[in-house]
């Protein structure tokens, strides 16, 4: 299922879906719900749930393709889609005996707990999203910063409010060159 | 009460009696809670115990706030008569919490979250599809589920 990460909502999301002709599950989560509960920090990012309801694979990259974007002269954004849905395929045909299903050992090396200013910026982050849905603007903004100062690695947080004003672009790109680490968390996919 | 009532009565005087606080919101997990009351504090959210469920899941009883199969001890400090204190017992838990005009946002709270790293059982989530239909992750027990985040900006 697919959860776009709009606080704009249908208008923002729908015609998207409308072009990929989805037909799977097509969610729209203003409220970053999905994010919050499974700790995504950027998007396009996913986990993979078994019949159990067990989380096989937790929070990383999802990407569906491999691309090299080169953003500036030293730094690009490098997708790899491809072992992605490979190791996807994987799992659909043969479920927890995949090996690319992790073991309990490597679930725990990557899905630590929130610390407590991340805790903060979440609550922070529901509260700006109220405060625009219900015509508050200025309190919006306030809470979204605060969010964003709380977890700065939170790309989310930061473009979901920049969409809403000027210069995003150029707001992202402030922020992308300042970076001293990758754009995405790392996608460490093999098998097990 | 008889006596109370010509004391005001005799003063000659408009003793304007304070409103009861407007109603609130509150930001619980996926949920938006209207209180048309809560108990007036300068610093914490007190609401009645009968919202509590409504509100986080959580019912009090003689062993504390209880959910599901656990329950929380609490201190005496944290209910009074119908109310019970939301903000104490979230710095009891170690959970976040803001507010601002009338809106009371909450963090994860650890306990609850705590399963999830131990158990590895996906925490359940209440998101509308483009009809406006709820979806739980939940529905889907019995299949397997890729969930996939994406955003138009």
């Amino acid at each position: 299922m697919a959860a776009a990460q709009d606080t704009g909502g249908e208008a923002a999301a729908g015609q998207w879906y409308d072009r990929a002709n989805a037909t799977y599950t097509t969610l729209v989560d203003a409220q970053h719900t999905v994010s919050s509960a499974y700790q995504f920090i950027n998007v396009p990012m996913g986990i993979w749930v078994n019949e159990k309801g067990r989380v096989v694979r937790p929070a990383e990259p999802a990407w569906n393709s491999d691309q090299v974007m080169k953003i500036t002269g030293d730094k690009s954004i490098v997708t790899e889609g491809k072992v992605y849905v490979d190791a996807l395929r994987d799992w659909v045909r043969n479920g927890d005996r995949s090996q690319y299903a992790l073991s309990d050992e490597e679930f725990a090396r990557r899905v630590k707990p929130r610390s407590a200013a991340e805790m903060e910026a979440d609550a922070s982050f529901k509260l700006a999203v109220w405060f625009h849905e219900n015509g508050k603007d200025e309190l919006a903004s306030k809470y979204w910063e605060h969010a964003q100062e709380l977890n700065p690695d939170d790309w989310n947080y930061h473009r979901q409010e920049w969409s809403f004003g000027k210069d995003a672009g150029k707001k992202w790109m402030e922020k992308f060159q300042k970076l001293d680490k990758p754009y995405y968390p790392p996608l460490e996919i093999r098998k097990q | 009460m008889h006596r109370r009532r010509f004391l005001f009565s005799s003063a000659g005087a408009t003793i304007a009696l304070a409103a009861p606080p407007a109603g609130v919101t509150v930001l619980y997990g996926d949920r938006t809670v209207h209180l048309d009351r809560v108990r007036p504090d300068p610093k914490d959210l007190w609401v009645r115990a009968a919202d509590l469920p409504r509100i986080n899941e959580f019912t009090l009883k003689p062993q504390g706030a209880c959910r599901a199969d656990m329950c929380i001890p609490i201190s005496k400090e944290l209910k009074s008569g119908a109310w019970f204190n939301l903000t104490g017992f979230a710095q009891r838990i170690h959970q976040a919490s803001l507010h601002d005009s009338g809106v009371w946002s909450f963090g994860e709270m650890p306990v609850v979250r705590g399963d999830f790293y131990r158990s590895r059982i996906a925490p359940d989530f209440a998101v509308p599809d483009r009809k406006g239909r709820v979806v739980h992750l939940s529905d889907f027990r019995g299949r397997k589920v890729l969930v996939v985040t994406w955003a138009s900006w």
